[in-house]
C-alpha cells in the first residue's frame, strides 16, 4: 500500500512499487486528466507536480512518491472555476487538440510558482519538455505570459488611490 | 472525475510486478541492503530518477525484462544531494553527491559561482522534467557515451566515490568506464560522490553541445573542455570530455598532450584537427553520421581554444 497525497486528498493505492505514478493516477486514482504520450520522458504530456517540482509521471515509481504530494492538472482549477493560467489559455488558444494541454498548463504553473515574471525565454524553457504539435507553441506562449500579468494584477493591493 | 476502472490492474511489466522497493534513508543504509542482496544472491538494482531505466523496463519486450528481486531508492537518502567543497594542496575541489539532480545544479548559487559550466550543461540536459529527476550517479552508471553530464565531471577532473559495506574507492572518471555502457562499478558499489577540481580564476572553461534541437535532444556531440595558462600563455593543463564520438566519453588525450606545455597562439588548426580524429571513433547513426561528427569535434575543441 503505497500513500501519497494528490491534489490535497490522501490516497492509499494498493499497486505494485514499480508501477508508474501515470498508471496510479489515471487507472486506480482515476485522474484522466494527466496524458500518456510517449511513455518514455520525451513529450511531457504526463507532467505532474511531486512535491511542487514538474517530473513526468511516466518516469516516476509509484513507490517513489510514499509521503509525496502530487499535483495533477484536476487540481489547478477552484471547483468549477477555473484558474487565471486555464482561462488564459481558453482566451489566448493555448489548447487545440488538448493531448499536450494538462502537461503544458503543469509546466507553467511551476513556473508561475517560483516566477512571478517571467521572460519569454524562461516561458519557453519551463515548457521546453512539453511538445505541441498543433499550436506552434506561440499561443501557448502567450497564454503563460498573459497568465502572469493577471496575477500579478491580482496581486496588487486593492483599493487605495 | 471519472471513476476507478474496475479491474484494471495497474502492474508494471513482467519482471517487475513481485519486485520490493526499498527506500533507505543513509549511504550506510543503502550499502547494507545492496551488499546482503548480492550476498544472498538477490537481483537488487540502485534507482534515482529512472530517467534511463524506468523507460527501459517499460518499452522492453517483456520476455526481455529480467526478473529484479529488489529495487533500492536513492532518492531519499539525503546526504546524496549535499553539495559541498574542500581543500586538496591548496587547490578547491568541490564535491557533489552522486544524487544531485541537474536542477540543482542549474540554480545552486555555490554551484553557478564557482563552476558555471556545469549549470549550463545541466540546462542542455533534456527539459526541465528530465533535469528534476536526472542525477550525476546516475549518467555514470547508465554509462551512455551521449551522456551530458559526464564530459563535464571529466574535463573537471573528477573522481568518481565509490562506497560498499567493504569501504569507498575513488575512481578518477576518465578510468571509470571500461566498454561501451561498462563501468569499474562492482556489484556491492554505489557512487555517491564526485569530487572535482574547480578550475583556476582566469581559466577557460566551455561546454558546448550540439544536437538536433535545443531542448529533448540526445547529443551528435558534446564538448566539455578546462583551460588553464601561465601568465605568459602557455597551457598549464588541459582537459576535455566529449560526448558521442565513440563507445564511451573521450577525454581526447592526444589534444591534451599537444597543448599542454605550449602557447595557445601557436597552436597550428591542421596539427590540432590531426590530433581530434586521433582521440575519436564516431559512428553513422539515428542522430548523425560519424562524418559529421569528427567535423563537429574538430570544430567544437577549435573555438574551446579561441572563445
Amino acid at each position: 500500500m503505497i500513500r501519497l497525497t494528490v491534489n490535497g486528498h490522501p490516497h492509499e493505492v494498493d499497486a505494485p512499487p514499480l508501477s508508474r505514478l501515470l498508471d496510479a493516477l489515471r487507472l486506480t486514482i482515476g485522474l484522466t486528466g494527466t496524458k500518456e504520450g510517449c511513455g518514455e520522458g520525451e513529450c511531457g504530456a504526463c507532467t505532474v507536480l511531486l512535491d511542487g517540482v514538474p517530473v513526468n509521471s511516466c518516469l516516476v515509481a509509484l513507490g517513489q512518491c510514499e509521503g509525496s504530494e502530487i499535483t495533477t492538472v484536476e487540481g489547478l482549477a477552484m471547483g468549477d472555476e477555473l484558474s487565471a493560467l486555464q482561462r488564459c489559455f481558453v482566451e489566448s488558444g493555448g489548447a487545440q487538440c488538448g493531448i499536450c494541454t494538462p502537461g503544458m498548463l503543469v509546466s507553467a504553473e511551476a513556473l508561475l510558482r517560483d516566477n512571478e515574471a517571467p521572460s519569454e525565454e524562461e516561458v519557453r524553457d519551463a515548457i521546453a519538455g512539453n511538445l505541441c504539435r498543433c499550436t506552434g507553441y506561440q499561443r501557448i506562449v502567450d497564454a503563460i505570459g498573459e497568465a502572469s500579468v493577471k496575477l500579478a494584477m491580482a496581486k496588487r493591493p486593492q483599493g487605495g488611490e | 472525475m471519472v471513476p476507478p476502472r474496475e479491474g484494471v490492474r495497474t502492474f508494471p511489466p513482467s519482471g517487475l510486478a513481485k519486485t520490493e522497493l526499498v527506500s533507505p534513508r543513509t549511504i550506510a543504509e543503502a550499502c547494507d541492503v545492496l551488499s546482503r542482496a548480492s550476498v544472498e544472491g538477490k537481483r537488487a538494482v540502485l534507482l534515482c530518477g529512472g530517467t534511463d531505466w524506468i523507460v527501459d523496463r517499460h518499452l522492453m519486450a517483456p520476455e526481455k525484462v529480467k526478473p529484479v528481486d529488489t529495487v533500492i531508492d536513492l532518492t531519499k537518502v539525503a546526504a546524496l544531494s549535499s553539495i559541498g567543497f574542500h581543500e586538496v594542496d591548496g587547490a578547491r575541489r568541490m564535491v557533489l553527491g552522486g544524487g544531485v539532480t541537474y536542477w540543482s545544479l542549474r540554480r545552486d548559487a555555490r554551484v553557478l559561482g564557482t563552476v558555471p559550466m556545469l549549470a549550463t550543461m545541466a540546462r542542455d540536459v533534456g527539459a526541465v522534467q528530465i533535469q528534476t529527476r536526472g542525477t550525476l550517479a546516475g549518467n555514470l552508471a547508465s554509462a551512455s557515451p551521449a551522456a551530458d553530464g559526464v564530459p563535464a565531471l571529466m574535463a573537471l577532473d573528477g573522481i568518481a566515490v565509490l562506497t560498499s559495506t567493504r569501504g569507498e574507492r575513488r575512481v578518477p572518471i576518465d578510468g571509470f568506464f571500461t566498454a561501451y555502457r561498462k563501468t569499474v562499478l562492482e556489484k556491492d558499489e554505489i557512487i555517491t560522490a564526485i569530487d572535482l577540481r574547480i578550475p583556476s580564476d582566469g581559466a577557460i572553461v566551455t561546454w558546448r553541445k550540439v544536437g538536433t534541437r535545443l531542448a529533448q535532444a540526445i547529443s551528435k556531440v558534446a564538448l566539455a573542455a578546462v583551460l588553464e595558462r601561465d601568465a605568459s600563455g602557455v597551457v598549464t593543463r588541459a582537459r576535455f570530455g566529449m560526448a558521442s564520438v565513440g563507445p564511451m566519453t573521450a577525454p581526447l588525450r592526444n589534444v591534451r598532450t599537444l597543448l599542454e606545455g605550449k602557447p595557445l597562439a601557436s597552436i597550428d588548426r591542421l596539427a590540432l584537427d590531426a590530433a581530434v580524429a586521433k582521440d575519436v571513433t564516431p559512428i553513422d547513426d539515428v542522430r548523425s553520421t560519424g562524418e559529421y561528427r569528427i567535423h563537429v569535434a574538430k570544430t567544437l575543441v577549435w573555438r574551446a581554444l579561441h572563445p
